[in-house]
């Protein structure tokens, strides 16, 4: 239907339909447009329809002043090559969004990994709430704000004890 | 037939690197299976939030082991469209010379994994020594031989060595003359062919539903899916060359499309070396490099990598250090979804083929 639109025709072609929040011209190559949650799942499948066949990345930013997470879907089309981001902001408290995986399969395991590391659950993705990369984890998902590395290695693993002495005495034994 | 639960990995000669497959078999035929990832998790997208912007180039070549250079050519593409950094042309030649030799180097190591599961190590030997000369020529142009840090934000660290274009034409020749020697001991070889041929297929629809890139792409749609054609970052819109592909796509034809791509990254680079101005090869920035800031933003860059798209989202909040880099390695839809969904149904011995001919590679799925 549209060859070859570029980056400000899609813009308005989207803005035409839907209520966009936010839009962002990246480059020439990319635009970044923010919706409410509510239409992700028609903006994908209108974007999927018109080319936009291929999902890059789903992955998650944790805003913690605001208190939101932003769900990232970034899509691409080879035939019109432009990148589209499209973000929603979610809760950061219990973190709930519908699975994408009707539109697009391939976010099955692109959700789990945005499930381990930031908790956000799935709703009709079951799979999604298994164990993936990190094994019997128990404390935060370790990518939000919040989580702090340091802090955790020091709890989860003893100091260790050095039995030899390496300190240098001038030679001697 | 009773089902016998398996793994294969992560100590098998077929495995690549330190991930295992947990496999339900029923005499030899693979009825169920899910990759077991994890064992190479090393938290670098909490660690990148950690470090500045500048440390960071330290850390992220080891993101991907045998294929460092795109991670750095990403995360500098990505800064430098938030920071809008002129990149000298000098630098974008040195750029696509580094990533064309990484991707010689990578095409010939994963060949040569194909000798592991057939039996032919041989073909592995002559691989690996080929990749050999690759890493020295790198350890001559960067100081390093895996890991280079050499492309940064703004260009290349330094300046190409005196006399470095003989050394690379001498083996990109050297490389050519020997291409049909490098064929006929794998891909024309019969034993070889019989595992390959009409194996391990990848139908076109399974490309969309999984979201694969790169070979694997291209050799089932028989399209120029290639994002140094469709999107070119550095010069490549001024370089001539070909993207290989195939309209039937089963393990000999991705292996044959590798090899193809051999062929197109020697003529790249040879027209690079010819065409290179002379000039400087970094942009010059003010300022103390470790407070050195990126404007607010939030920016996917990719890259064609020797799998298909590798692309970093970096997000900005204006700070010393990244807020949030998430990446997208380009071996993710088919190493997970794709064990999941269509390594069933493989014979159990063409399992570690089906693995190194879809190109999986466990250090950017673990990250």
């Amino acid at each position: 239907m549209m060859n070859s639109m570029n980056n400000q025709a899609l813009v308005s072609e989207l803005e035409n339909r839907f209520s966009l929040l936010n839009v962002d011209l990246v480059s020439e190559s990319q635009v970044a447009i923010d919706i409410s949650n509510n239409d992700v799942h028609t903006v994908l499948a209108y974007l999927k329809s018109l080319g936009w066949k291929q999902l890059s990345m789903l992955t998650n930013v944790d805003w913690i002043e605001e208190g939101k997470y932003q769900l990232v879907y970034i899509i691409f089309n080879w035939d019109n090559p432009i990148y589209i981001q499209v973000r929603t902001k979610i809760e950061r408290e219990n973190p709930v969004f519908r699975t994408v995986t009707s539109v697009y399969p391939g976010a099955k395991y692109y959700e789990r990994d945005v499930h381990e590391f930031f908790g956000v659950k799935f709703e009709g993705n079951p799979d999604s709430e298994k164990q993936l990369f990190l094994e019997n984890w128990d404390d935060l998902p370790p990518l939000r704000k919040d989580f702090d590395a340091k802090a955790y290695s020091d709890r989860k693993y003893a100091k260790r004890e050095y039995t030899k002495d390496f300190s240098n005495k001038g030679g001697k034994k | 037939m009773r089902e016998i639960k398996l793994f294969l990995g992560p100590q098998h000669p077929g495995m690549h690197g330190n991930t295992s497959v947990h496999m339900y078999v029923e005499g030899d035929i693979i009825k169920k299976s899910y990759l077991l990832p994890g064992m190479l998790h090393r938290g670098f997208e909490k660690g990148m939030e950690q470090r500045t912007w500048i440390n960071n180039i330290a850390l992220i070549p080891r993101i991907c082991v045998v294929e460092p250079d795109i991670n750095e050519m990403v995360f500098a593409m990505g800064v430098e469209t938030l920071a809008g950094i002129e990149v000298p042309e000098r630098a974008h030649y040195i750029r696509m010379i580094i990533l064309e030799l990484a991707r010689i180097s990578i095409h010939l190591m994963a060949y040569g994994g194909i000798g592991g599961p057939t039996g032919h190590y041989t073909l592995m030997y002559h691989a690996q020594a080929d990749r050999n000369r690759i890493l020295e020529i790198f350890e001559k142009i960067t100081g390093h031989r895996i890991y280079h840090q050499y492309i940064v934000p703004g260009g290349v660290r330094k300046d190409l060595p005196v006399g470095i274009e003989d050394e690379i034409n001498e083996f990109l020749d050297d490389l050519a003359s020997r291409y049909l020697e490098i064929r006929d001991l794998g891909i024309e070889n019969p034993t070889i062919r019989k595992r390959l041929v009409d194996h391990i297929l990848l139908p076109s629809e399974v490309v969309w539903e999984l979201g694969v890139t790169g070979v694997g792409m291209r050799s089932a749609t028989n399209k120029p899916y290639d994002l140094r054609k469709v999107l070119p970052y550095a010069r490549y819109d001024q370089i001539d060359f070909e993207v290989p592909m195939a309209d039937y796509s089963d393990a000999e034809c991705r292996v044959d499309l590798k090899l193809q791509e051999v062929v197109q990254c020697i003529g790249i680079i040879k027209q690079c070396l010819a065409k290179m101005p002379e000039g400087p090869v970094r942009a010059k920035m003010d300022g103390n490099a470790l407070k050195f800031r990126v404007p607010k933003g939030q920016v996917y860059a990719a890259v064609e990598s020797s799998r298909g798209e590798f692309g970093y989202y970096i997000v900005s909040d204006g700070g010393t250090k990244p807020y949030r880099v998430a990446v997208r390695g380009a071996s993710f839809p088919q190493g997970l979804l794709g064990v999941e969904k269509y390594l069933p149904g493989t014979r159990l011995d063409d399992a570690a083929l089906w693995f190194d001919t879809m190109g999986v590679c466990s250090p950017e799925i673990d990250r």
